[in-house]
């Protein structure tokens, strides 16, 4: 009978991922470009708020966004009446977008010469929490309609991001959300975190939101 | 649902491990998940069969050991595994850590 040998390995799962969102840094890094990861529940405003932040930024720099969803092809129809380089990722079921499927997204988009690249994620606050897609800032929206308990109910998201924007704050009359709570509830779980309230309707506070945007753009690309 | 692309990645791990340790033979995978863990370790067992299929891990058994939940209390350096109190059992202090049960790790493989 051969002889069989248990071989530790103790090896994280995400380990191959983290090595590829490595990659994905340093190319960013080399070409001066500087990649927001951002990421929402579905119905969130990530498109608008996206139309809203390349309009009021694209004359300072060169923006790239890459879409991803499941299936279609609508949000990347909007973005690029905008005038920005888009491309649609589609990820064929997968409900987050993972280091390496950026990568690709990056290739195609051709990032060459742009200073903003902003991957659109998939709309969903679980599992792209758990995927470092190699960017160079994390940020996430979170809208009045879904309520203040979200950072309660999904806080690994609210624990990797860098900045929160609270969007649809036009929206605050007709809505039992307690801004204040949220604030609360987010800086508990992130001490460090930036929060936007924003409503990309009516362009309320996404100047600030830009402002922290452009500061970090020129940090990453040592400006 | 992403248990499926996990697995796929887990079994693509394992190819090259296996073939850089030149191994011919896998018997066996244990995976290590912790309770706070994005993955539900239920779908990792009904999604590995066809993960596996035409791999190297095909006839291999899948065993999955649940790693709970540890809370340590800052304040008072007390450790519990109770996740569902929002604070303390000892002090009430609302100053916690979680130092165990988000692992996700691949611990051994039985080979040949």
């Amino acid at each position: 009978m051969e002889k069989y040998r248990v071989i530790e390995i103790q090896r994280n799962v995400y380990a191959k991922n983290d090595e590829e969102a490595a990659k994905v840094r340093e190319k960013t890094r080399e070409e001066n470009v500087f990649l927001l990861n951002l990421m929402s529940s579905p119905g969130s405003g990530k498109t608008t708020t996206l139309v809203q932040t390349i309009t009021r930024m694209k004359e300072d720099f060169k923006i790239g966004i890459i879409e991803a969803d499941i299936d279609s092809d609508v949000d990347a129809n909007t973005i690029s009446k905008t005038g920005a380089k888009v491309i649609q990722l589609h990820t064929g079921g997968m409900c987050h977008l993972d280091a390496s499927m950026t990568s690709q997204g990056l290739d195609t988009l051709e990032t060459n010469g742009l200073d903003l690249v902003v991957l659109e994620n998939v709309g969903n606050l679980v599992c792209p929490a758990s995927f470092d897609t190699g960017a160079s800032k994390n940020a996430m929206i979170l809208s009045v309609p879904e309520g203040d308990d979200k950072p309660l109910k999904y806080p690994k998201m609210f624990r990797i991001v860098d900045a929160l924007i609270i969007n649809k704050i036009d929206a605050l009359d007709y809505f039992d959300f307690d801004i204040e709570a949220v604030k609360e509830r987010a800086k508990a779980l992130n001490p460090n975190i930036e929060i936007f309230p924003i409503s990309a309707r009516t362009g309320e506070g996404v100047q600030a939101w830009c402002d922290w945007l452009g500061k970090q753009i020129k940090t990453w690309n040592g400006a | 649902m992403h248990e499926l692309g996990i697995v796929i990645n887990i079994v693509e791990q394992i190819e090259d491990f296996a073939k850089k340790n030149s191994l011919t033979k896998i018997d066996k995978l244990v995976l290590e998940i912790g309770e706070l863990s994005s993955v539900v370790p239920k779908y990792i067992e009904d999604v590995y069969p066809m993960a596996v299929e035409q791999t190297m891990l095909q006839d291999t058994t899948l065993q999955i050991i649940i790693v709970p939940a540890r809370v340590l209390c800052k304040d008072c350096h007390t450790v519990f595994n109770d996740i569902t109190n929002k604070c303390c059992p000892k002090c009430n202090g609302h100053n916690l850590k979680l130092v165990r049960g988000q692992e996700f790790n691949i611990k051994e493989i039985v080979a040949y």
